[in-house]
Formats: structure tokens, C-alpha cells, sequence
């Protein structure tokens, strides 16, 4: 800080001059002080290209900051790039992002979040350095407590966080894609058309009648066009073709790096959990069942699967998975080094125990049905590939003081799962292609030619809802790296894409309507946009401070300027959880039940504001600036 | 085709077009004759210009996505200093400017004139007897490229429209989406600082004033011009108006240095070509 300095720099020179007329004592002790100086904060997001809905919530946070006299500093970096400062290094005062699950999610994924347990951590558990002894009561007692007692104790959870705001819910966007239905149907409407369920629900059009089905629109103008997606379609066989602007893609393929994972979809089919939760039901997936077999342990059975190289999936694998996202390293390092990614999930197993080859025993404590179900959604890796990847991670042979593994930062090329796509090829920063895993339990067995049901019990898919059967309907799955939203949208309208798959800003949106052969699907996502907090740092360390932040964010005005109306704003991170949030806590017409924002006829009220922040001890010069101490 | 294999034709199209009027109107008929006598032994004669541009351009297409991620590590994040010292500068250019029309012209100035503006010189001081002028250029593109890509590395910076969206509008990308496969094919959205379309263009124009005795009609054109994209570089959205100052200095700069590295050489080379030439060259003058 330069002003300090220079402050001090004058005060010497008084000071020296003060000296020889005998009055050092007085000056020292006012020379001694530090001076106060302005409030600096720092906001962290990704670039308009990257995500055009963030840098906008940034941008008017930096404003309202700005006006009530704190020196903001609005930095702009690439996705991993600010996820690498956020999550794992910690250094940052403010930023701008979403959660990591897009599918509405169950209150034990704040578990993770925000229990003050994983404070020495890197990852997704607890970043914002939260340890508030409320809070960890709350997060332990829903998972002790089910049913009525549950759900007050969820409520009790929301309450709780959202007083405290280790971040500031603003808003669940809406999960915007623009699709073509020339090749591909069943874009869902009501969830994110493209998660990995909604990739695996999709149908191919049947390859004869693409000229009638894609009649829909405008058949009788659609003539040239049809007949060109004919052909694209003839070349391409049977490949989903998807667009993006995250090319992160196209060169990590590792489940747990957490910076280079947004909600994890691709890794997702990649890699198989025990159990797949599609938001309308837990599906058993690589578990053909699981049940509790004593107070403090699950027993699961495993189907009959094979990882992308042949080995068959076992037991021995499950256990090996729990272990080694409780400590990534395996004991070789001498501090543990958790995964940064499902580290709120992983860490209910405390042992795991081999039973027989498709039989494993986790100790999990007593907790509550779902809170157990939510512990088998990690993904399981194949131990012959991981249990390579515990040593400490080395540069070029030197080992450096990271405090990481090679498993967690290792790229992952060639990744071997178990899940219903495998990897064929990338190109990084330009395109990636999966290929369908015909070894899948999800692909019928070609004796089975009859309605599904009957052998829903006994067969493969025993317990897969028919909704996944034979899935997925494309041979390959192709996704291209695309310079912005505005381009992925001309690439669908055009037909070289049949949907694109990173979030669209408002400037996009109205492209598509204008396309006779695009259509915009929206869902709902649960993926939240929220404003995080450096907690570990003064004054954010305040919970009154970060209540004053969270009262100059504008979430109705941000629903419609950031994200063109396709929004809710939201006080709760579960908002979009079905029946989740209690009266107290939930969106009440246009303000925030808790933090309402300082209002003044649509724009911010700039002296109710800084009387909030005086009546709370914090003060400012006479040039309006909010000053502090310490930083 | 594919959309960035159109708009290189078309830009390579337009660009051929332009050069061919311009060449008639101002180089003119009869220079062009001449300049065809002892064109091989010209070209022979800028051939160490024309490799350190070379060099260097073949190092910032292998080099570049190298560098980025060394400018993402390593660089000195410096979008909230550009964005802390010029504010919404760039938003009120658009506020108060913008329309259909002006977008319209600065768009394809973007594009097309700028594509014109660095190949044009090369046709024309190519044409001129004496190659001093051409190995000027071709060095001061070079040092352009070159500082430019360094400054690039040490500093990570995003443009207005990735900062400021929702008063910035990406005027280029959402008119003419078509160009963005070509930009981002040869540019990446965090090399901002410096302006490369600004220090190439203002090298140009400056070129443009300083042969105003060779072509006097390519002065006010050429100077016209690059002001046009060093204006289309904020109109647009894309630069910061420190990126265009921090252009004008790069500009300055490498002609300065490029007038330091290249004599004029008045008794080298090939002293009877020039010689020979010259005269007829200074003499075209009074017919136009």
C-alpha cells in the first residue's frame, strides 16, 4: 500500500524537524501509529467470453462497492485460472462463480462446503474458510436426524448460512441451451438438458424420416437446409455434435482436478458412481444394491462391469476409490491429501472392507438414508491406473513443497472408467471426442428383444430405470471449443452443432429465435451464481461486513440485466431443491427475506448504506472512502 | 466451408481488390511499369528484412499458446489496473458513437482495412526504386510482432467487452460472428496490452507521412486508415484506450528503431539500379 508509506515518509520528515525543537516524545507516539487507510477489495471472475452472466453480477457488485467508498479491484481470469486462486490457493478477497452441481441437490452438498472441519483444506470443501460452530451443528444433525426433525434441521441449516453469508446466493439460472431436433430428441425442459442424465434420456431421430421429422419448423423454406443436415448426418453417423466455449475439456480429463471441473458432466460419463441421483430417483449404477447392515457400516454389491481397458471393475476398486480420495497419496506424504472435488461425500466412509470380488463394506456412521446415498455418488476409479499417481507430485524429477499428489494434478490423458462413454481423441483447446462404451450395462445384450420390464429385476440393468436402456443414442459424442456463446449459437443455427453446452449470455438468446432451425430449451439449474467470501480475511471475517456486501447486490435487477430475465434470484443455496426452503428463508416477490438490498428507486441507496457500515464501527474520511486496519 | 475458411476468402478477396485499385490510382500506370524492371533484384535486396519478419512471425504462431500459459502463470494480472486507471472510457465512446452506420464502416475497417493497410505498403515502397523505405517497414513490423508478443507474455489483460459487458457491446462479434473464427484463430481474448492493430496500423500511417514524397496520395489514405482502426479498436469494444496509447508508443518506437537499424544505404547495393531509377521516380511527381 502505497499511501501508508508515503504517509509515514512525511510524518519522519516532521518528525526530524519536530526533533530539534525538543518535542520527539509527542510526535513518536503519533508517528508510531499506522494510519488508517482506504478498504481495498479485490473481485475475482471469469471474462464475458468465458461466462457473460458473471462479469456482470461482478460488475455491479464493483459499483455499489465503489459508491459506498472501497477501492475495488476487478480482476478478470480464466476459468482455471481463477479456480486454481479460489480453491485451491486461497487467495482472494471476493469472487464471482457457480456451485458445482447443476442437478437440485440435497442439503448435505453444503456439508462439504461449509463445515469448518476442512479449513486446512484445498478444493471444494469449505473455500471460504468458514468455522462457525452453528453452522458445523446444523450440517451434522441433518445428517443424524430424518424426516420432520430433518427438515427443520435443513431449515435450521439455510437459516443459519444465510445470516452468516460465508457467500451470497444471487441467482439459479436457468440452464440455456440452443438445440437442432433434426438428429437428436428429448431435450429435457425441466432440468439441465445436459447433464449426464440428460445426455443419456436423448433419442435419435429415426435416419430415414429426417426429412418429416424435422417438418416441425418450417418445412415448406426448410428444404436446402434439411437436405444439408442430411448429408452432415450421413458423414457424421451417429455423433452428437456439441459446441462449447470451456476448453477445459479438451485437456484434463481427471475427475477430481478440481479447477479444470464445472459440474463434472463429461467426467461424469466417464466415470461410473455406486449410485446416480437424476433428480427423480437414486439409480443403482455400478452398485446393483447397497443396503445397511449395522449401525456404523453399508454393504454394497457391485454389478458385473468392466473399466474401458478390459480389467474387470471389482471390489477391491471401491474400497481402493474411498480410500484414496480420503488421502489421495495412500500414506506416502506425511500430511493426508484429500481430493479437492466430492471431499463432503467421500469423507462418510471411514474404512472400507473387501468382501469378495463384487462386494464391498464401508463403515459409514449412522446417518440418515439419504446422506448415505449421497456418499456412493463419487466416482469409482480403476486401482490399477490410480494407485500409480500417490507419490508426491514432482517438476521435471524435483520434488516442490505443493502439498499435492500426482493424482490430482495429473491431466489424466487416456482416462480409463467404467462409464457409458469412453475416450477416443482431443485436440486441447480445439475439440475432444467420446465414443459410446458398447461394454456398458446400459447397451442391451442382443438377446434381449422384448419390452424391458420383464427382467428389471434380475437382468443387467436390474434397477435402471427403462428411460436409460440401450443408452446413449449416439455412436460419438464430439465436442468443439468455440471463441464465445455468440459463435456456439451460430454453429447450432447453422447446423455444424446439434446443441451447445456452456452457459449463454443474454446477447445470444435472441439469436436463436431468429434461426428457423434452432430452438432454445431451458431447464432449471441448481448450479447457483453466488458472490464468495475470503473468510479468513478482515474485514470479511465480519459476518456484519459481509451482510452490508450482500445487501448492495441487486439479485432482481441482476435477474434481468445479467441474465436477460432467465433467472431466479434466491437467498438459499437450495432454492432449487424441492421443498427444501422454509418460509424464513425463501424469496418473497422482490427482495431478500434476510438481506434486503438498499433500495432507492432501482438504484443503490448510497447513504443508507454507509450509515449500515457506521452503525456496525466502520468508518470513513471526509472523501467518503470506507477506511480499515489490518488488511 | 467452414465459416473461418469464408471470411479468409472474402478478406483475402477484398484485399486483393483494394490493392489493385490502389495500386493504380497511387502508385499509377506508369510506375508500375517501370517498377517491374529490377523487381528480382529488389526483392534480393529486402531479403534479410523479410526473414526477421519472417523469424518472427513464424515464432508468434508456434510460440503463442506457449506463451499464453506462461502469461496466465507468470504475467502480471493486469485487467483491473487498465480498468482502475481508464474506467468506463471505452463504454462512453460507444454510448455517445455508436451507430448502424459508423458500425457498419468500422467493422470492415477492423477487418478489411486493416488487412489493406499492412499489405498495401509492401506493394507500393516495393515498387519504389530504392528498397530502403520497404526494409524500414518490414523491420518496423517485425519489432511491432516482436515487442508486441513479448509485452503480451509479461502482461494478462482482457478487453473492455470481456469486462464491462453490459455496457460494452461486442459490436464486431455480434454483427459479423463469422469474423470472430477468424480473429480468435489469430488472436487469443487476453493479449489486449498493447493494441497490435493500433502500433501496426499507426506504423503504417506513419510510414504513409514519411514517403509523402514518393506517394502523396497514399498519405491521406493511409494516415486516414489507421487512425480509422486505431478508432475501431475501442469503437468496437475490443481495446482499452491504454492498449491504443501504449500502440501509438509501440508504433513510434519500432519506426524509430527501424530508421536506427536500416540506412538509407544512398551508395550500396546496387548503385546503378538506383541510380538508374531515381531519377524518373522523384521526376513522376509534377504528373500527378
Amino acid at each position: 500500500m502505497p499511501r501508508p508509506i508515503s504517509r509515514r515518509a512525511t510524518l519522519a520528515g516532521l518528525g526530524l524537524a519536530a526533533a530539534s525543537g525538543g518535542c520527539l516524545g509527542r510526535t513518536e507516539n503519533i508517528a508510531g501509529r499506522d494510519p488508517h487507510s482506504q478498504l481495498t477489495l479485490e473481485i475475482n471472475t471469469t471474462p464475458a467470453d468465458d461466462d457473460p452472466s458473471g462479469i456482470r453480477i461482478a460488475r455491479q457488485l464493483e459499483e455499489y462497492l465503489t459508491a459506498v467508498g472501497v477501492d475495488v479491484r476487478l480482476n478478470t481470469l480464466g476459468r482455471t485460472d481463477l479456480w486454481r486462486k479460489v480453491l485451491i490457493n486461497q487467495n482472494f478477497d471476493l469472487y464471482v462463480g457457480q456451485f458445482v452441481e447443476t442437478e437440485p441437490f440435497d442439503a448435505d452438498a453444503l456439508y462439504g462446503v461449509s463445515h469448518s472441519k476442512f479449513i486446512a483444506e484445498s478444493g471444494w470443501q469449505n473455500p471460504h474458510g468458514l468455522t462457525e460452530i452453528a453452522v458445523d451443528d446444523a450440517l451434522d444433525r441433518q445428517r443424524r436426524v430424518s424426516g420432520d426433525e430433518r427438515t427443520d434441521a435443513v431449515g435450521t441449516l439455510q437459516e443459519t448460512l444465510c445470516e452468516l453469508q460465508p457467500f451470497s446466493v444471487v441467482a439459479f439460472p436457468d440452464a440455456l441451451t440452443a438445440v437442432r431436433e433434426n438428429r437428436f430428441e428429448g431435450w429435457t425442459e425441466d432440468r439441465q438438458p445436459l447433464s449426464v442424465s440428460g445426455l443419456l434420456e436423448l433419442d435419435a431421430v429415426a435416419d430415414g424420416s429426417g426429412g418429416d421429422d424435422s417438418g416441425t419448423g418450417g418445412s415448406t423454406d426448410g428444404n436446402a437446409t434439411i437436405e444439408d443436415a442430411a448429408d452432415e448426418a450421413d458423414a457424421d453417423g451417429g455423433t452428437l455434435r456439441l459446441v462449447t466455449t470451456d476448453d477445459r475439456i479438451t485437456e484434463n480429463w481427471n475427475p477430481i482436478a478440481v479447477e479444470y471441473r464445472k459440474y463434472g458432466t463429461f467426467t461424469g460419463l466417464l466415470y461410473d458412481p455406486l449410485v446416480r441421483d437424476d433428480g427423480e430417483s437414486v439409480v443403482p449404477w455400478l452398485a446393483a444394491g447397497w443396503k445397511r447392515v449395522d449401525d456404523d457400516a453399508v454393504e454394497v454389491s457391485l454389478r458385473d462391469a468392466r473399466w474401458h481397458d478390459g480389467e474387470p471393475v471389482t471390489a477391491t476398486d471401491v474400497a481402493f476409490t474411498y480410500r484414496f480420495l480420503r488421502d489421495t497419496s495412500l500414506g506416502s506424504v506425511e500430511t493426508p491429501v484429500p481430493t479437492p472435488r466430492f471431499r463432503g461425500r467421500s469423507a462418510l466412509a471411514d474404512d472400507e472392507q473387501v468382501l469378495d470380488d463384487a462386494t464391498v463394506r464401508l463403515t459409514v456412521p449412522d446417518v440418515n438414508e439419504t446422506v448415505v446415498a449421497r456418499a456412493l455418488q463419487v466416482p469409482i476409479l480403476p486401482k490399477h491406473v490410480w494407485s500409480e499417481r500417490t507419490e508426491a507430485a514432482t517438476i521435471a524429477g524435483f520434488e516442490f513443497d505443493f502439498e499435492t499428489t500426482e493424482a490430482v494434478i495429473s491431466n489424466n490423458p487416456d482416462p480409463v472408467g467404467s462409464g457409458p462413454l469412453r475416450f477416443v481423441e482431443a485436440e486441447a483447446g480445439e475439440s475432444v471426442v467420446f465414443e459410446r462404451n458398447p461394454d456398458h450395462f446400459l447397451v442391451h445384450p442382443a438377446s434381449d428383444a422384448g419390452p424391458a420390464d420383464s427382467d428389471e429385476t434380475t437382468g443387467p440393468q436390474a434397477g435402471v430405470p427403462s428411460r436409460y436402456h440401450g443408452k446413449p443414442a449416439f455412436d460419438r459424442l464430439r465436442l468443439e471449443v468455440l471463441p464465445s456463446d455468440i459463435s456456439a449459437v451460430e454453429s447450432v443455427s447453422e447446423g455444424r452443432a446439434d446443441a451447445t453446452v456452456s452457459n449463454l449470455g443474454p446477447a445470444s438468446v435472441p439469436l436463436i429465435g431468429r434461426s428457423a432451425d434452432a430452438r432454445l430449451v431451458s431447464g432449471r439449474s441448481a448450479a447457483f451464481y453466488h458472490v464468495g467470501y475470503n473468510v479468513r480475511r478482515s474485514p470479511l471475517s465480519n459476518p456484519r461486513f459481509r451482510s452490508v456486501i450482500a445487501r448492495l447486490i441487486d439479485k432482481s435487477a441482476l435477474v434481468d440485466d445479467a441474465f436477460g430475465g432467465y433467472a431466479r434470484p434466491a437467498a438459499s443455496p437450495l432454492a432449487a431443491s424441492p421443498n427444501a426452503v422454509p418460509d424464513s428463508v425463501a424469496w418473497n416477490g422482490d427482495t431478500d427475506p434476510i438481506h434486503p438490498f438498499f433500495d432507492d428507486e432501482g438504484s443503490l441507496d448510497v447513504e443508507a448504506a454507509k450509515a449500515t457500515l457506521r452503525d456496525i464501527g466502520y468508518r470513513f474520511d471526509d472523501e467518503g472512502r470506507l477506511l480499515s486496519r489490518g488488511q | 466451408m467452414t465459416p473461418f475458411l469464408s471470411v479468409l476468402t472474402s478478406v483475402v478477396a477484398w484485399v486483393a481488390a483494394m490493392s489493385a485499385v490502389a495500386s493504380a490510382v497511387v502508385i499509377g500506370p506508369a510506375r508500375l511499369r517501370a517498377a517491374w524492371g529490377g523487381l528480382r533484384e529488389r526483392i534480393w535486396d529486402v531479403r534479410q528484412a523479410a526473414a526477421v519478419l519472417g523469424v518472427v512471425l513464424i515464432a508468434s504462431a508456434v510460440g503463442r499458446l506457449w506463451l499464453l500459459d506462461i502469461s496466465r502463470l507468470f504475467g502480471l494480472q493486469a485487467t483491473a489496473i487498465i480498468y482502475g486507471l481508464e474506467g468506463g472510457f471505452v463504454a462512453w465512446v460507444q454510448a455517445t458513437f455508436v451507430t448502424p452506420e459508423l458500425t457498419a464502416y468500422f467493422s470492415r475497417v477492423y477487418v478489411y482495412g486493416y488487412a489493406f493497410l499492412l499489405l498495401f505498403p509492401v506493394v507500393a515502397y516495393l515498387a519504389l526504386p530504392r528498397t530502403t523505405a520497404l526494409r524500414r517497414l518490414l523491420v518496423a513490423y517485425a519489432l511491432n510482432y516482436g515487442i508486441g508478443l513479448v509485452v503480451y507474455t509479461l502482461v494478462f489483460a482482457h478487453g473492455p467487452r470481456n469486462v464491462m459487458p453490459e455496457m460494452v457491446t461486442p459490436l464486431l462479434f455480434a454483427n459479423h460472428p463469422d469474423v470472430m473464427s477468424l480473429t480468435s484463430e489469430v488472436n487469443v481474448n487476453s493479449n489486449v496490452f498493447p493494441s497490435l492493430h493500433t502500433s501496426l496500423s499507426v506504423t503504417v500511417g506513419t510510414f504513409a507521412v514519411l514517403t509523402r514524397e514518393e506517394y502523396p496520395r497514399w498519405t491521406p489514405v493511409g494516415v486516414w486508415l489507421a487512425l480509422s482502426v486505431v478508432i475501431a479498436t475501442m469503437y468496437l469494444g475490443i481495446h482499452w484506450l491504454t492498449d491504443v496509447v501504449a500502440g501509438f508508443a509501440l508504433a513510434f518506437g519500432s519506426v524509430f528503431l527501424a530508421h536506427r537499424f536500416v540506412d538509407s544505404r544512398s551508395d550500396a547495393a546496387e548503385p546503378s539500379d538506383d541510380a538508374d531509377e531515381a531519377p524518373p521516380g522523384s521526376e513522376a511527381r509534377p504528373d500527378d
